[in-house]
């Protein structure tokens, strides 16, 4: 099935919709939308406006779909959305932290909000505050907080009540490189060792790319892909040749190798090799007709590297198709 | 004795025991809108807040409360036969306190969780927008009531100790604290819905301050004008206007120790009623509609 993700043969999926679409007007924040996750980390990707908020928004029941059907943990956001509620985390994408409380008061206080009880509310949120990496900082106004702090608390205030998903919206947002891979490592463990599922948003794909299991990407309100990482990111059969030298060089090479029967094309500063046609196609043997041809040309061979796919080439291959 | 190995002379040792589930017990939605109301109460008191939030509050509150204080203690040395005022003569006369106490507390109920937008957290929990504004509504109403109850409980302590009709002073009491109920859902929809329109604390108070004492005090002087006049109509119309004219003129009627210039009769009565639970119930209205805008954006 090319629209599920997530090993979810014989349970109830995560998150299931069909046909959900919300238009606020003329704008449609989202058409037609038809997927279904499942356990772990789940990436959302799209551009700004792409849907993803709307999305979340929707399963939370904080926004009316115009037409369709959403389930979350096996409850219908129409009929169940306070159940739903009480099974789920949330953390927005911006701002929402007051400035005059200490984030150890607000993660108690927002647990209680999620109905535990006062002394389990303190337990959970100092394990959750230490799990999130908030130590002393934690008993301080979080008015003073840098932004990856802050990014902390929100993440904490989303777990304190031990929910069964988290909806992350753009956690890495504003975060410096070494925050940002905290940050991510967190989530990883959030989907694995935590079993807690996640669906988490981004609009940078190299960083889904490393720790979601499956991927989601939206366009413009439209589902563009929905499959696991690892088909993504699967080889193309493509290989990617090098020389040492300028585009001269490198053109000499793209020549003599279409001469010998490969069809290339230059990307960048490399020469993008198609999948061997059948008299090429035996183990080694293009490896061998394009170190010849390096070697004929006296052009000193730098790179020789199977070519893999990118979750950008889907916006590329879905550009085509839209 | 010889050395001792570092894993026998710690004893505190921190063990990460990693992620604990947690299966414990899960309130109610009612539940958690109590936790919720209770939070709101000691929040408008600066209760579980910073120590400079509780300044203003308690200051407000004793100055609402000292003169009760005088009045029991003259009372009860000079034993006088009666007080020198009624309950709710009382609210009546320390309205300005009361709407000073309503127009800036409000905002940390009403305000904050917008401004901040923290608003979105409690809505991605179990309460709905509704419950959410409701409950805040209810923190807000008891908050005021308690402000005002509190100095008319302490009079009828003293009236108690000075000896005077029991009955006679609980007849009063009770009515005071009704018309007090009627005044603070009336008090708190108002200055809710301002704050929660505009976020800036300032502007709050000072709109809730223009609704309140300014336009209390142009009804009072309209009233005036119109007794003065022998145009009794057109003050009765104007009370309808202001909560505080509302309160009065129906104390007033109720004959419950207030006199106002043009006191309602026959059926403004019921007018003054309807309309007082009208605008409770239109603020109330306007806070869900508020809120729920707010949790959809």
């Amino acid at each position: 099935m090319h629209d599920v993700t997530g090993e979810i043969i014989g349970e109830v999926p995560v998150i299931a919709t069909a046909g959900l679409t919300k238009h606020y007007g003329t704008v449609h924040a989202l058409t037609d939308l038809t997927v279904t996750v499942g356990d772990g980390v789940t990436g959302l990707v799209g551009a700004n406006g792409a849907g993803k908020s709307t999305l979340i928004k929707i399963l939370l029941g904080l926004l009316e779909p115009t037409g369709g059907h959403a389930s979350v943990l096996g409850h219908d956001i129409e009929q169940a959305s306070q159940e739903i509620r009480r099974l789920v985390g949330y953390m927005p994408e911006h701002d929402c932290l007051p400035p005059d409380v200490s984030a150890s008061d607000f993660v108690v206080h927002m647990a209680r909000m999620s109905g535990l009880g006062a002394s389990s509310a303190r337990e959970r949120a100092a394990d959750v505050l230490r799990h999130v990496g908030l130590e002393e900082e934690r008993y301080r106004p979080m008015g003073g907080y840098s932004t990856g702090m802050k990014q902390r608390a929100k993440l904490a205030q989303a777990l304190v009540h031990d929910p069964r998903l988290v909806f992350l919206d753009e956690p890495t947002n504003g975060l410096d490189p070494a925050a940002r891979n905290d940050m991510l490592r967190l989530v990883q463990r959030i989907g694995g060792e935590f079993g807690i599922a996640v669906l988490v948003t981004s609009h940078l794909l190299g960083e889904l790319e490393q720790v979601s299991d499956h991927v989601i990407v939206l366009d413009g309100g439209h589902l563009l892909r929905s499959s696991a990482t690892r088909d993504f990111l699967k080889q193309t059969g493509s290989l990617l040749v090098e020389v040492i030298g300028t585009a001269t060089e490198r053109d000499r090479l793209g020549d003599a190798l279409a001469r010998a029967g490969l069809s290339c094309r230059p990307r960048g500063a490399m020469v993008a090799v198609d999948p061997p046609p059948p008299e090429l196609a035996g183990e080694g043997v293009a490896y061998d007709v394009i170190r010849d041809v390096a070697a004929e040309l006296g052009l000193g061979l730098m790179r020789l590297q199977q070519d893999r796919g990118h979750l950008e080439d889907v916006f590329l291959d879905g550009a085509t198709r839209v | 004795m010889s050395e001792i190995s570092p894993s026998t002379s710690r004893t505190g040792v921190i063990h990460d025991l990693g992620y604990r589930r947690y299966a414990g017990r899960r309130d109610g939605t009612g539940t958690i809108a109590r936790t919720l109301f209770i939070t709101g109460l000691r929040h408008v008191y600066g209760l579980g807040r910073s120590g400079k939030s509780k300044i203003l509050p308690f200051l407000l509150l004793g100055m609402s409360t000292l003169p009760a204080l005088i009045v029991v203690g003259v009372v009860v040395l000079t034993g006088l036969s009666e007080l020198p005022l009624t309950y709710a003569g009382y609210v009546n006369q320390t309205q300005l306190v009361v709407s000073l106490f309503a127009a800036a507390q409000a905002p940390v109920l009403f305000s904050r969780d917008l401004r901040h937008r923290s608003i979105v957290l409690y809505l991605a929990r179990p309460l709905s927008a509704p419950v959410f504004a409701l409950t805040r509504w209810l923190s807000l109403i008891v908050s005021i009531l308690l402000f005002t109850a509190i100095p008319s409980v302490l009079l009828f302590i003293g009236a108690l100790l000075a000896g005077l009709d029991v009955s006679h002073q609980t007849t009063s009491l009770l009515k005071a604290l009704c018309l007090q109920v009627l005044l603070a859902t009336m008090l708190a929809g108002i200055t809710g819905l301002i704050s929660s329109v505009s976020l800036r604390r300032g502007f709050a108070v000072v709109g809730s301050v223009m609704a309140l004492i300014v336009l209390a005090g142009v009804v009072t002087a309209v009233q005036g004008i119109s007794d003065a006049q022998d145009s009794d109509g057109v003050g009765v119309v104007a009370g309808l206007f202001s909560p505080w004219s509302l309160h009065s003129g129906l104390a007033n009627t109720w004959d419950a120790g207030v006199s106002v210039f043009t006191p309602p009769q026959g059926a403004w009565v019921v007018a003054y009623v309807l309309v007082g639970l009208l605008i409770a119930a239109a603020c109330g209205l306007g806070l869900v509609a508020r809120f729920r805008k707010v949790g959809a954006r």
